[in-house]
């Protein structure tokens, strides 16, 4: 055994007292955080697994719509649905879902599908399924649940888009005014978006966003109310010529 | 040293653990590429968008453009910061998806992968996937596969988010029903006009009006800043027409290169093919020899006997014919074996890589010599065309240096090199591109911003040689120089005094239509003025008005009729509208209903789309850095 000078030994020492003081506790603490990094590695395997296996579904949903195969259709949004409700895929799927359902008559499909998702999905998705939900309810003329679905706050980018449908709704409840108004906001709220927020190029998303500008005029100008002015106005030609 | 570790251990470990840290964190990379970061144009939540995709990106885009635009793509005209910026916005708004998309755990599965590559019809061989045009393909690509499967697969997830989306838009049929009705009401209604020219007479303009118009628009009534300017041109052309080429150049040339005016033998032939796809090829070999004992029993047959047997489908319908060859466009085996053959001969059993051809030779077209009178045209254009580029690179030199080291003058280059000194028209400075085009050689950017700075104005220099096309240099000089300067009042008094009669009738005009128009709208006025005949406007329908008249027409609210509404037109007219009906048509033809349904519908997926990105983009940090994008112009 090798020696050790007097000093070493009193480290040595040292460091087993404080051992025995601490050595359970490092132990705890190193199997604790071990046991947490395992946990959330196995978490997150989980949940990609799910993820891989919802969005493979999404694809055959996707492709089941392309051909026109309304029994896969349904089956694959079931599936989302109850099994990988937690996942992305299952809203987007849900929405896909809802508007071949539309396409091919079936309304009620549509409504209980996009209902799922203004309720339990995220972000963005949950907003289109709002909009997509009043839009049904529009048709199915119950007016105030419609307009229950679009209240509430909204993400930024979906303003325009809120204010148009709620136009939509007061105009089939034959509220010409308010249906005005709710469009005109839409109108400003486009320019807003417009104004060269974010770095866009100005012109650009001006030119991108003609059709919706007009639509949204051209329902504006069915409530008979004063429209306003077109924002680029021909510049006033002063020339002495 | 060693020692002041030892006694200062403590303060070393920490130390040690410090530097330890920030690799054990971030890795050794963020410190060896520290340094380019700043020059990334813009970072979408944690990912960057590099200078180099940005820059692939922009190429892209211009090549989008000038397929599109053809002759009319100007690239100097379109590297705008704009236009930069509209580039790498969409580069963004890309970026931003596939960031949601992996945030949603979006992937593409191996076996969908599989599924898509092998419906791909580029790399199908007889409608199976064949493994040969995959890799080829990729070559040509300059890609290895597995670029190639991930740039794909992130493609696929990209259209799986984009299509779940963007495809999946509904619209209310109630307002789909709304909208066709506006779109296909119809308005009837009549013009009254009050002409501008009526209130001329009750205008006089003074001459402090005519004068403070002057001044507030000065800018008017500027002469621009022009110049006219001499030029010559070194091109390749003028000195291909100056070139001369002797007849004894001509020969020798001839002499030289005769094997290059020689045409090659051609020969046809028809053949009988047997695939070597058998899994024994004696088997299919023994078959080959079969036929080719039948083929040999009855020569005359041997078309007949192809167009049953042969199994190269291109040919055998016609006979086996292939057709005239040089050498060099069939596979070896079969080219030797055929250009060996005589005419009409058929050959023995020939194998090759698709397998076992028996060939017979149909024709022999020789190779031909084609005589000095003949070919000599070419040969005098070749000729020169090497005179005039060996003598345009050492001219272009000459050029360049003489238009500089003597600047008071284009003559010495121009005698020298036998070219002509033109003179052009009045320039303007900053022309728009359409005037540009009048300036001929000059309208070059380059040549303009030379021909407007101090050297060519103030010191009369000629300008540096500018190569404002491929082998063609230009040099010009100002003859005559116009600055900036105002048109004196008198001779623009006219023109402002017509100007300001016009527009203070109009105000007149306007003034007595309004008031006519509150009349009208009250209905205190008896309605017997001159109304025009009525028209019907509609949206569906071509309007018979201009679009601003139109629009007021339409959009007019029209609870009760009838109904007026007035505006200036643009010749300084008022004019009154009066709307009598406002109905639908009988029927609205089917197939117009369902474009207006489909165009709503459109318009709605596409507004809900900019809307999902912008929403994105609003909950993502998006960072654009302006300098790095202006720096990467050019």
């Amino acid at each position: 055994m090798a020696t050790y000078d007097l000093e070493e030994q009193e480290q040595l020492d040292e460091i087993k007292t404080w051992w025995k003081q601490h050595g359970n506790t490092v132990v705890g603490v190193v199997l604790a955080a071990s046991l947490a990094v395992a946990g959330w590695q196995g978490w997150n395997w989980y949940q990609r697994n799910q993820s891989a296996q919802a969005s493979a579904i999404l694809s055959v949903l996707q492709r089941a719509v392309e051909a026109g195969d309304t029994q896969r259709v349904k089956a694959a949004a079931g599936e989302l649905a109850e099994k990988f409700s937690s996942t992305p895929a299952a809203g987007l799927g849900a929405l896909i879902a809802a508007k071949a359902a539309v396409d091919t008559g079936d309304l009620k499909t549509a409504h209980a599908q996009l209902a799922w998702v203004a309720t339990n999905g995220h972000d963005e998705v949950r907003e289109l399924a709002r909009l997509r939900l009043a839009t049904l309810l529009i048709d199915e003329k119950a007016f105030d649940e419609a307009l229950r679905t679009l209240d509430g706050p909204v993400l930024e980018g979906f303003a325009t888009r809120f204010a148009e449908v709620r136009g939509d709704v007061l105009m089939a409840q034959g509220k010409k005014a308010e249906a005005a108004t709710a469009w005109r906001s839409a109108l400003t709220s486009l320019d807003a978006t417009d104004s060269g927020a974010k770095g866009r190029s100005t012109l650009q998303e001006q030119e991108a966003n003609a059709p919706y500008r007009e639509l949204l005029r051209l329902k504006l100008e069915s409530t008979g109310e004063a429209v306003p002015a077109p924002v680029a106005a021909a510049p006033a030609k002063e020339a002495a010529r | 040293m060693f020692d002041a570790v030892r006694n200062n251990r403590k303060i070393v470990q920490i130390f040690l653990v410090l530097i330890a840290l920030p690799f054990a964190l971030w890795g050794v990379d963020s410190y060896v590429r520290g340094g380019s970061a700043g020059e990334d144009p813009a970072s979408v939540g944690d990912s960057k968008i590099t200078n180099q995709q940005f820059q692939q990106a922009w190429r892209e885009q211009q090549d989008r453009m000038r397929q599109t635009l053809g002759a009319n793509f100007k690239p100097e005209q379109m590297n705008t910061p704009e236009a930069r910026m509209a580039t790498l916005n969409a580069l963004i708004d890309k970026r931003l998806l596939l960031v949601e998309a992996n945030h949603s755990r979006l992937t593409v599965s191996d076996d969908a992968l599989r599924d898509f590559i092998g419906r791909i019809p580029a790399l199908q061989e007889n409608g199976v996937f064949s493994n040969d045009r995959y890799e080829s393909a990729l070559r040509a690509q300059g890609m290895t596969q597995p670029q190639f499967e991930a740039q794909l697969r992130q493609d696929l997830t990209l259209q799986q988010l984009v299509g779940a989306v963007g495809d999946s838009g509904i619209v209310s049929k109630t307002s789909g029903d709304a909208i066709l009705r506006v779109e296909s009401e119809e308005r009837l209604a009549g013009e009254l006009r009050l002409p501008a020219a009526q209130y001329a007479s009750q205008v006089s303009i003074d001459a402090a009006a005519i004068k403070k118009f002057y001044d507030e628009n000065a800018r008017l009534f500027q002469t621009p800043d022009q110049v006219r300017a001499e030029y010559v041109v070194l091109s390749l052309d003028a000195l291909l027409a100056q070139a001369k080429v002797s007849d004894e150049d001509v020969k020798a040339w001839y002499e030289g290169h005769k094997d290059r005016y020689q045409s090659a033998e051609e020969r046809r032939a028809s053949h009988i093919l047997l695939l070597d796809k058998d899994k024994d090829p004696a088997k299919t070999k023994a078959a080959a020899e079969a036929l080719l004992k039948e083929v040999q029993q009855s020569p005359a047959k041997f078309a007949d006997i192809a167009r049953a047997r042969s199994q190269d489908p291109g040919s055998a319908a016609k006979g086996g014919d292939l057709g005239f060859f040089g050498r060099g466009a069939m596979v070896k085996d079969f080219e030797e074996a055929a250009f060996k053959l005589k005419e009409g001969e058929i050959s023995g059993i020939v194998k090759s890589d698709f397998g076992y051809h028996i060939i017979k030779v149909t024709a022999i077209r020789p190779g031909k010599q084609r005589s000095l009178e003949e070919v000599r045209p070419d040969i005098v254009a070749e000729l020169k065309h090497q005179a005039a580029s060996k003598r345009f690179a050492e001219a272009a030199e000459a050029f360049t240096n003489l238009v500089y080291e003597q600047p008071d003058s284009l003559k010495p280059a121009a005698e020298r090199f036998g070219l002509k000194i033109e003179t052009s028209g009045w320039m303007p400075k900053n022309a728009e591109p359409q005037q540009a085009l009048g300036f001929g050689p000059l309208r070059d950017a380059k040549v303009q911003a030379a021909l407007f700075s101090d050297d060519a104005l103030k010191n009369k220099r000629n300008t540096e040689a500018v190569e404002i096309a491929p082998n063609t240099l230009l040099s010009a000089r100002v003859v005559e120089h116009q600055a900036a300067a105002a048109r004196p009042l008198e001779s623009v008094k006219a023109q402002i005094e017509a100007h300001l009669k016009v527009r203070e009738a109009a105000a007149l005009a306007k003034k007595a239509g309004e008031a006519r128009l509150a009349e009208l709208q009250k209905g205190v006025a008896g309605d017997k003025a001159n109304w025009g005949a009525d028209k019907t406007f509609s949206r569906l329908q071509p309007l018979p008005a201009p679009p601003v008249v139109a629009r007021a027409v339409l959009q007019a609210p029209v609870a009760k009729l009838p109904a007026y509404v007035g505006m200036t037109l643009d010749n300084g007219d008022y004019a009154i509208y009066r709307i009598s009906k406002v109905s639908q048509p009988e029927n609205v033809d089917e197939a117009r209903r369902r474009a207006v349904a489909r165009d709503y519908a459109a318009v709605v997926a596409q507004e809900d789309f900019a809307a999902y990105l912008a929403s994105l983009r609003a909950r993502t940090k998006v960072e654009i850095n302006r300098k790095a994008l202006d720096a990467s112009e050019r």
